[in-house]
């Protein structure tokens, strides 16, 4: 990498970087940040305060606690009936499904744990041979490599009471989806970092040059954040698409082909059902016939349940960015942190978390 | 609400609502107590009581005895009473070993010794194996108030200063770190009583409210107070004192610093007359260097609502945390 001309330290300035926004497109722009965590970071560093009037941001669903149906979490709180240990993720805990959720089974003595990794159910299996123990298995591909890897471990050491239920997800065919949506009319999109550095830059080219969308991938601290809007900006004042990346200390153009090889081996593609959003064909990660053993809907002959959302909840609109919270009836009144109606409420990076936390619409603190 | 749940014990809205419930029935009878850290009582005494059931019960920087006696401590030297007595309640699980339960009292009665604080009183009960889990120890403290003016969140008004007396979130940090088994390099509770280092400060006429941040950390406390008095309060982010350690088991872990617990830190309002004087003394105190001026107290908009002016110069709100953030924190 040349770094001749580069300043030592380079200062970044914020109120500079908006003005600049404000220069290069002064009308109007309206990107979906597609990951929660983007979600997350730009509400926490007030980027919305700083934005020119007609800037849009819109949050997309990125956030894999959001989009996990409720058929899924009503799967998952079935299987915790039968006896067995369930582990997952903390922000799945209060999800509510049709008949509770894992916070409140286990507050009826049912033996769900919060687990930071998918490898603490395979010590968790190993410590307690006489009890089965599933890990619930949620988000993109990201955390998918983390359960293949896991089932791999698990296998090489002959661990028979530990299986997975599969919900796993995948970011570009959920993105065609948005992309190809005519009512939403993005002027581009901020890609999720996390998800590139295990996918590459190749998954989303078909963003720009099949869809005509400009795309950027970012990281997560604001300056990366103000640096993908202000590349978008650019984008459409030329008229162009292309993807770009700004977050190359972290993202190959490649990928991780290791991860992707390790997912490959233990995950095939499937139909997933995405909450609010529906069934989206070949956008979910189900085992291979050859890890039958370690998938828990065919340990426990487990059938897919319908999801049965609350009749009022508009988080599917919310999620694909047609509407905002502040537009659904529920928000701040049935549906608040503490009583969540929908996902999209309860998750740390769900997009109506995010704006009863940090927003106030009425106020002036945008 | 039809059973407990861990968010209950959070620190955070909902277990300001669950107090609520519980003191109905005080309350409906005209003898519940004030929303404060400790009880000011007539004849001039204070006092305060705090459970501990943290875990793991030894962390970087302390263990549950020091732990309970610094609560205690803490509670009452934000409300101006020099700690003199303690009492202490020990809920044992059969088999517990005796020599790590003397480990405790060992420390507990350091912490004691070195503030001039007396055992008065104590409890000790037993229960089968699997009803608690290890011991849960209960604190209360007493002590004499060290200052006419009363302190409290009704003194609060608009134009006081905000202060914090050390780098926020250490505690919250440390046990984070040992739960989840993270290694971080000079991660250390700031378990510690804030007595003596807040005494001379109560000489001071202009100074308004202290509060311990503990559980819920200091956005909880600085919603309370705004909720409470209907003001608005207004901090800014990059003078909030915030040790690089905090930070990377936050980000590790997705927690925001400002609801970590603190268990050696208070939350300081003065008016704006004699705030560089509380700074000065303050930062005479060998666990107060870090002490800073962090945001104000406003009539702005919205009222009873705390905002935050971001690093990058945004501007958000800060409101309490939800849920279990981490249970047995303290």
């Amino acid at each position: 990498m040349k770094s001749e001309g580069l300043p030592e330290k380079m200062s970044f300035d914020p109120a500079g970087a908006a003005k600049a926004l404000q220069n290069i497109a002064p009308k109007s722009l309206s990107v979906m940040e597609v990951c929660g965590t983007h979600t997350v970071s730009i509400f926490r560093s007030g980027i919305r305060s700083l934005l020119p009037p007609g800037y849009r941001l819109v949050s997309g669903p990125g956030c894999p606690v959001c989009v996990t149906d409720q058929g899924e979490i009503d799967t998952a709180l079935s299987l915790l009936e039968t006896g067995a240990v369930l582990t997952a993720y903390g922000d799945m805990f209060r999800v509510p499904g049709a008949s509770g959720s894992l916070s409140s089974k286990r507050g009826e003595g049912l033996d769900a744990r919060v687990a930071t990794s998918a490898m603490d159910a395979l010590l968790l299996a190993e410590q307690k041979p006489d009890r089965e123990v599933v890990f619930l298995a949620v988000g993109f591909e990201t955390t998918a490599p983390a359960t293949a890897a896991m089932i791999l471990e698990a296998r090489r050491r002959k661990i028979r009471n530990l299986s997975v239920l599969s919900f796993h997800k995948r970011t570009p065919p959920a993105l065609e989806l948005l992309a190809s949506d005519q009512d939403l009319s993005l002027s581009g999109f901020l890609l999720p970092g996390h998800v590139s550095v295990i996918l590459g830059h190749e998954p989303f080219r078909f963003l720009a040059e099949e869809k005509g969308i400009p795309a950027v991938i970012a990281g997560f601290e604001p300056d990366q954040i103000l640096s993908g809007l202000i590349d978008l900006a650019l984008q459409q004042r030329k008229g162009i698409a292309k993807l770009h990346s700004v977050y190359g200390r972290a993202v190959r153009p490649e990928g991780n082909p290791k991860a992707r090889e390790i997912m490959d081996e233990v995950f095939e593609n499937r139909s997933a059902s995405w909450r609010g959003i529906g069934e989206i064909p070949s956008s979910g990660l189900a085992l291979r016939e050859e890890f039958a053993a370690f998938d828990a809907e065919k340990k426990f002959s487990l059938k897919p349940l319908p999801g049965k959302p609350h009749p009022g909840c508009r988080c599917g609109e919310i999620l694909t960015g047609r509407i905002t919270p502040p537009e659904c009836p529920l928000f701040r009144t049935h549906c608040t942190p503490v009583s969540p109606v929908g996902p999209c409420m309860v998750s740390g990076e769900g997009t109506c978390g995010a704006y009863f936390r940090f927003f106030k619409t009425t106020g002036g603190i945008a | 609400m039809s059973t407990i749940t861990l968010g209950h014990g959070s620190g955070g809205r909902q277990s300001r609502e669950i107090v609520d419930i519980l003191l109905d029935s005080f309350r409906r009878r005209g003898i519940g107590p004030e929303m404060e850290d400790a009880a000011l009582l007539p004849g001039g005494f204070a006092m305060t009581t705090d459970g501990f059931t943290v875990s793991p019960r030894k962390f970087p920087g302390g263990d549950i005895g020091h732990l309970c006696v610094c609560g205690c401590v803490n509670d009452l030297a934000v409300r101006g009473a020099a700690p003199e007595f303690l009492g202490l309640g020990l809920i044992i699980e059969e088999g517990f070993p005796s020599g790590e339960l003397l480990e405790y009292m060992e420390s507990a009665a350091a912490t004691c010794s070195e503030l001039g604080m007396t055992l008065a009183a104590g409890d000790t009960k037993v229960v089968p194996s699997g009803a608690v889990d290890g011991v849960y120890f209960t604190g209360s403290a007493f002590g004499r108030i060290r200052r006419t003016l009363p302190l409290q969140m009704s003194n609060l008004r608009p134009e006081d200063v905000l202060i914090v007396t050390t780098s926020i979130g250490r505690h919250g940090a440390a046990i984070a770190a040992a739960r989840f088994n993270l290694s971080v390099e000079g991660l250390l509770s700031d378990c510690a009583p804030l007595w003596p280092s807040l005494e001379p400060l109560l000489l001071l006429d202009g100074l308004r409210c202290m509060r311990d941040c503990t559980r819920g950390g200091l956005g909880t406390v600085l919603c309370e107070w705004a909720e409470t008095t209907g003001l608005h309060l207004s901090i800014e982010e990059m003078r909030i004192p915030i040790d690089f350690s905090v930070r990377s088991v936050c980000d590790v872990l997705g927690f925001d610093p400002l609801y970590m617990a603190c268990e050696g830190c208070a939350v300081i309002a003065t008016a704006p007359s004699c705030a560089q004087e509380v700074i000065d003394t303050l930062r005479k105190s060998p666990l107060c260097g870090d002490a800073a001026i962090i945001g104000r107290i406003t009539e702005g908009e919205p009222g009873g609502m705390v905002s935050m002016r971001t690093l990058i110069g945004g501007e958000r709100l800060v409101d309490m945390p939800f849920g279990e953030l981490l249970p047995r924190i303290c």
